[in-house]
């Protein structure tokens, strides 16, 4: 029995979004735990947070500076600055600017 | 070393491919095999997964975000983890819920596992293509045999135990590792046997062919955010404890939030392609549900050139997809257990797996008991687990502060400000709906009566687990911000 072409487009679409997807996340995740230990190997430490996640930190640990989290945010976000000071090649795409502008809070 | 150490050293995942296969193997599970084809076709085909697929995008992924966040940050089991939020020990006893959840489920879960277990061992022993075979006499006696399913119910609770009682890396991650790729491998290769087979296109045209009008069904949408959430295994507890043994350079929201959510779906995807080619090509009822699996296909198989190598390739998978599940539930426990008492992590696994063993009797003995429990449980127990999990989030930790500190930390992939407005209302909004919808829908129905005693049983749980952790709670939660445990 020939399927229809709305048919063919639900299957095509399903594969792309479940297992193409799935798939993708797979090898980007994997990739990226590689990445991970060799940078560890070679430099003992590895940024935590992303230029876009450390912005996010920063923005809250302003917003909220008396927050019963604020300490952890702060002991978390300044250990991200020291280790982006002392490694070679940041994780994250990190360019030498936005390292420099950083400071501990 | 000693026993301080041993007790304050936690356990992490060997590998990342082992983490991901673990919460893989965690939520795939029979719904997978047998339920997500039939809901499929039944609901509007193509129209149904477009609704499927945006509720899973929406609700399901941002969900076990949270879920394994919350794991990560404070490296401990259901119980701790409420402990280390709330100071009330009354509000600890959510914590309670969850584990007391995941045990009634895996009571009657496991007698499941042991039907997959007798599958795959006669396929291996090729009795479904033995001369003479008859599918439905062969299912009748297994299933109509008390003794015989109590014996694969404890057959399979020991070998739950038997892999629990290595850990993580050298127990759930050595097994995870080779039977969720062989899982994979097997449906893809009876899913291009199926689709060669004349007729099999139809099925495909079955499951896939959208039925626009359907998406303008209200139940279209419920049974696709039924399958969203339960196929997934949101708010179990699972994704929390699997995240808990996760080490402090380790991603969230890539791998244990995208890959877990829809590779779970793709499995369940992969499930259509491979049963129902082979169905229509047969001209079987595609709405037999469980006997689609255990009397219909077992037929069909011998009837395919190297029918033996298909059946065994069917139901070993099946097996693994199941078995797999059990070592997730079985786990919340297990750590649980072991961190709230004086036990060992054997003890651990001894206490749990008895306690599963022994209140799984009953479902192993009558099959409508195992009915009444899934009923109970799977519309009331495990949305008011999600619930709690997602309120500890969504409302005690706060989205925002949860995604800035911790979510977007290590991460593979960035979460924006949106996941705060799912977390904090959606999700709940969400399982309060369905809890809701699953009771009005049983009114004046014959579930009536069930639907009452499950509620009741319910708000005995919550209750009766508020007092317990009020007697045998300690006072961890100070309400003082929680504290990740080590790492960091």
């Amino acid at each position: 029995m020939p399927l229809s072409a709305l048919t063919w487009l639900s299957v095509v679409g399903a594969l792309v979004v479940l297992p193409g997807v799935a798939a993708a996340a797979l090898v980007r995740t994997l990739r990226s735990e590689e990445r991970k230990l060799e940078l560890l190997r070679r430099q003992d430490a590895i940024d935590s947070y992303s230029p876009r996640a450390m912005a996010d930190l920063r923005a809250w640990l302003r917003d909220n500076p008396g927050d019963p989290y604020a300490p952890i945010a702060r002991e978390r976000y300044n250990e991200c600055v020291r280790t982006l000071r002392t490694i070679e090649e940041p994780y994250y795409d990190w360019s030498d600017e936005e390292i420099e502008r950083l400071e501990e809070l | 070393m000693s026993e301080t150490e041993a007790r304050t050293a936690r356990e992490e995942w060997g590998s990342r491919f082992g983490f991901l296969m673990a919460m893989l193997g965690a939520m795939v599970g029979a719904g997978n095999i047998w339920r997500m084809p039939f809901t499929t076709g039944q609901n509007g085909g193509g129209a149904f997964l477009l609704a499927y697929v945006v509720l899973l995008y929406l609700i399901a992924v941002p969900g076990l975000m949270a879920e394994t966040m919350i794991g990560r940050y404070t490296r401990a089991g259901v119980i701790g983890t409420f402990k280390q939020f709330f100071g009330s020990k009354s509000a600890q006893g959510l914590g309670l819920v969850v584990l007391l959840v995941n045990v009634a489920l895996m009571s009657y879960y496991a007698p499941v596992i042991g039907w997959t277990l007798y599958y795959a061992v006669h396929s291996l022993l090729l009795t479904f293509s033995q001369p003479g075979f008859e599918a439905v006499a062969f299912w009748e006696a297994f299933s109509g045999s008390p003794l015989l399913v109590m014996a694969m119910h404890t057959v399979t609770v020991a070998a739950l135990a038997g892999v629990l009682v290595f850990g993580i890396r050298r127990g759930i991650e050595r097994v995870v590792k080779w039977m969720i790729p062989i899982l994979v491998v097997a449906l893809i290769a009876i899913s291009v046997r199926g689709l060669t087979l004349p007729g099999g296109t139809e099925g495909l045209a079955f499951a896939f062919t959208p039925d626009l009008e359907a998406l303008t069904r209200g139940s279209t949408w419920v049974a696709a955010l039924g399958q969203a959430l339960f196929s997934t295994g949101l708010g179990w507890g699972i994704a929390l404890t699997y995240g808990s043994y996760l080490g402090r350079y380790d991603d969230v929201p890539l791998g244990g939030g995208l890959f877990t959510a829809v590779g779970n779906t793709s499995i369940g995807l992969l499930a259509i392609f491979a049963t129902f080619p082979v169905v229509f090509a047969f001209g079987l009822e595609p709405s037999a549900g469980s006997e689609l699996a255990f009397v219909s296909l077992v037929q069909v198989f011998p009837q395919l050139p190297g029918g033996a190598g298909w059946a065994i390739a069917f139901f070993v998978s099946f097996f693994f997809a199941t078995f797999t599940s059990g070592l997730g539930i079985t786990e919340v426990g297990v750590t649980t257990v072991a961190e709230e008492t004086r036990l060992s992590r054997r003890g651990a696994v001894l206490a749990v797996c008895g306690a599963i063993w022994l209140l799984g009797l009953p479902s192993a003995y009558s099959s409508s008991f195992l009915g009444q429990m899934d009923f109970v449980f799977g519309n009331f127990g495990l949305p008011l687990a999600t619930l709690a999990i997602i309120t500890l989030v969504g409302w005690k930790f706060a989205p925002e502060r949860a995604r800035a500190i911790d979510l977007n930390r290590n991460a593979g992939v960035y979460v924006g400000s949106w996941w705060n407005l799912i977390v904090r209302y959606v999700v709940p909004v969400v399982m309060a709906f369905i809890i809701g919808y699953g009771a009005y829908t049983s009114i004046g129905t014959d579930d009536q009566a069930i639907m009452l005693g499950g509620i009741a049983v319910m708000a005995v749980l919550v209750v009766a687990s508020a007092a317990v952790m009020n007697v045998l709670g300690t006072a961890d939660g100070t309400g003082e911000p929680a504290r990740p445990k080590g790492g960091d």
